[in-house]
């Protein structure tokens, strides 16, 4: 989310201070999503208060077949600037959807999306990777 | 495999379908997710999400944020409402299973409740009526009334008298018979609507031997027939005809102050 380890790091141990203390108050939210509801939060604010990523226009490319390879390449913090340049709600939706961590209602909950929004960003997104992928690790045929 | 034809929600679902088949708890999606199994452009896309998957499982997590990084700590088991459990297929099953043998038990109890003694036997002759020819009978054609002393004289039956409200109908032939349970049985045809009489003995109560008593005309049906029945001396007399209950009242009434 925010495709920075530290400030990663940051937002994880103030989201756990605030669990802390109102665990301590007694106030802890019915919400069972509350701890990753508030870390994107979190996640929100702080790229807001940073560099904003510019704007552009990402090519869209077909899912290859050979992309499982092209993406083992990757390091996981390309993959994380990659996540994290991505514009909002799709950022968030990226990020939680291959935490595979959440089910399909658990995910439009957090993100706060209708299905058809979310899947049109999922799949956005996966093609625009693509595209990204192409240029960067290209593979024979590609 | 080329994707078969989806409409436009299950194409949305697929799309964004978990990579993971243990997170899809959606029914809809699940029904999507099945239809495209085969087909390569699904394929290449699930094999797309788990690379990317397994590139974030390998990203390095501080040792202090990995000790609390387990699903148990930050999402709760999801809350089961009255609205999950009132849609699920096995729960409806159940409750239609339910109400299906709450009817039948109501009904069965409320069949009970207008129940009176012998009303078991007058259905099972309910049903000999409903199969029975007068070719069996021996002709006798008189009043029904008449037909009492016959049953003493020549079978020893006594009270089996057919009660004054069917007394005067005509007959067409009568005879005695042994019921399943050794229980000695007259049957009379009449003219009239194509109407059979049945005479047998009241219910008995095995411990004592007393007859079981009940007032006034009871009804009873089955398969189509109906029966009126009365007790007097012991004995029970049934008119029968294939027909509705209506199509007897008028026969009990008439004698009625």
């Amino acid at each position: 989310m925010t495709g920075e380890a530290g400030k990663a790091q940051e937002i994880f141990q103030a989201t756990m201070h605030e669990a802390a203390l109102r665990a301590a108050q007694g106030e802890l939210p019915k919400d069972r999503l509350w701890l990753f509801r508030d870390a994107r939060g979190r996640c929100l604010e702080a790229s807001e208060s940073g560099l904003q990523a510019e704007e552009v226009e990402m090519e869209h490319h077909e899912i290859a077949s050979c992309a499982p390879e092209q993406i083992g390449q990757l390091e996981p913090a390309q993959l994380a600037i990659w996540v994290s340049g991505a514009p909002e709600p799709q950022r968030s939706a990226l990020a939680l959807f291959y935490l595979d961590h959440f089910n399909h209602e658990d995910l439009l909950d957090l993100v706060e999306l209708k299905p058809a929004e979310f899947s049109k960003h999922i799949a956005n997104g996966r093609q625009q990777f693509q595209a990204w992928l192409n240029g960067t690790c290209p593979q024979e045929g590609t | 495999m080329k994707m078969p034809p989806l409409s436009r929600r299950q194409r949305m679902l697929v799309l964004c379908a978990p990579f993971n088949e243990g997170r899809i708890t959606d029914r809809a999606m699940r029904a999507a997710v099945f239809r495209v199994k085969k087909a390569d452009e699904f394929n290449h896309q699930l094999a797309f999400d788990r690379a990317v998957a397994e590139v974030i499982k390998h990203a390095p997590v501080p040792p202090e944020v990995a000790e609390w990084f387990t699903k148990e700590t930050t999402v709760a088991p999801p809350k089961r409402t009255w609205k999950t459990i009132a849609t699920n297929p096995a729960i409806v099953a159940v409750g239609i299973a339910v109400v299906v043998i709450a009817t039948v038990f109501a009904f069965r109890l409320l069949e009970r409740m207008s129940d009176f003694p012998g009303a078991d036997t007058a259905r099972k002759l309910l049903t000999t009526a409903s199969s029975a020819h007068s070719l069996v009978l021996d002709p006798v054609e008189t009043d029904a009334g008449a037909l009492g002393d016959l049953f003493f004289m020549k079978h020893r039956l006594n009270h089996y008298d057919v009660p004054p409200e069917f007394a005067d109908l005509k007959t067409l032939g009568c005879r005695v018979f042994d019921d399943e349970e050794g229980h000695r049985v007259a049957q009379i045809f009449v003219i009239e609507k194509h109407m059979q009489f049945f005479l047998f003995p009241a219910e008995r109560d095995p411990k004592t031997g007393a007859t079981k008593e009940f007032s006034d005309w009871r009804y009873v049906d089955q398969e189509g027939w109906t029966g009126v029945v009365k007790q007097k001396n012991g004995v029970c007399f049934m008119a029968a005809l294939h027909g509705r209950e209506k199509e007897l009242t008028p026969y009990i009434e008439k004698v009625k102050p």
